[in-house]
């Protein structure tokens, strides 16, 4: 994927703002989540195959690409729903973990959640994170200060992750300000 | 200027421990999304918004720090996080139109 001859400089690019929507089906009771780029989320229910999907919930979020200033390599994230900061909840995961290592060297550790972690290898998805990692350790102004983003399999539980997602939430309920004269 | 300086200035209240950190301009918006996007590094944040995302957010891109518009109030666990990532969280009553009118005064 990358060019080895290039220093790549990376600039975010390609941002879509959207949903990212949760849903459930009736008969298997397996949940799932998908981004999409959309004013609102679509909330009906549909029939795909067996499975009967119902809206859950959803919270805005965005997609975007890093591409390079000097090369013109394009690096898509298409299959990152979201980032996650890692709160260090469960000390047997493989987050916390790396997140324990990196701790004096103000680094943190943020997980990449993505919604068909099946269809990505391992060696791909871990080369495009490192990338992800770069692009935002090379904007920090405070000194030492990085950023690592580790797959979404390096939580042991996610059910049970204590991690803080970045997403918004509950934006359509915001009120509006009162305009005074 | 720093955000130090900041708070000395416009009469702020720091809610957790104040870092001297330079501003390097203004970000305003109270989506996470928005400043994950489009927010410089050094950025001061101005937000509606108090809750542990915005911790996340600007520490992933470098915020010098955050301040709170409308008198919200901010939960300690939000502060806790704030002081793991250094970053200062303010808290004032004004709106947010009038106090990016105050930080623009200031040059900011």
């Amino acid at each position: 994927m990358a060019n080895e001859a290039c220093r790549h400089s990376w600039t975010m690019t390609n941002i879509r703002f959207g949903f990212i929507v949760v849903e459930k089906c009736y008969h298997c009771k397996q949940e799932r989540s998908y981004f999409v780029a959309e004013h609102t989320p679509p909330k009906e229910e549909y029939r795909e195959g067996e499975h009967f999907w119902d809206y859950l919930g959803s919270a805005q979020s965005l997609q975007f690409s890093l591409k390079c200033d000097r090369c013109g390599l394009e690096v898509p994230y298409d299959d990152v729903l979201g980032l996650m900061m890692c709160s260090g909840c469960t000390p047997d995961c493989d987050a916390h973990i790396v997140s324990r290592i990196c701790e004096a060297q103000k680094t943190w550790v943020y997980v990449a959640l993505c919604y068909r972690p099946d269809i990505v290898s391992k060696d791909e998805m871990g080369e495009r994170l490192a990338i992800l990692s770069t692009y935002f350790s090379s904007r920090m102004r405070t000194p030492d200060k990085k950023i690592v983003v580790v797959p979404g399999w390096f939580v042991k539980d996610i059910d049970m992750c204590k991690g803080t997602v970045l997403k918004d939430v509950g934006m359509f309920e915001v009120e509006p300000q009162e305009v005074s004269q | 200027m720093t955000v130090a300086e900041l708070e000395a200035k416009l009469g702020l209240k720091a809610l957790n421990a104040l870092y001297g950190k330079e501003i390097a301009g203004v970000f305003v918006s109270d989506m996470v999304s928005d400043v994950m996007a489009g927010a410089k590094p050094g950025s001061l944040w101005v937000t509606t918004q108090a809750h542990k995302n915005v911790v996340a957010a600007a520490n992933l891109v470098d915020i010098s720090g955050v301040i709170v518009t409308r008198g919200k109030t901010v939960s300690s666990e939000t502060l806790e996080m704030a002081d793991r990532a250094e970053i200062t969280i303010f808290s004032t009553a004004l709106k947010t139109y009038d106090l990016v009118g105050e930080l623009h005064k200031l040059g900011l």
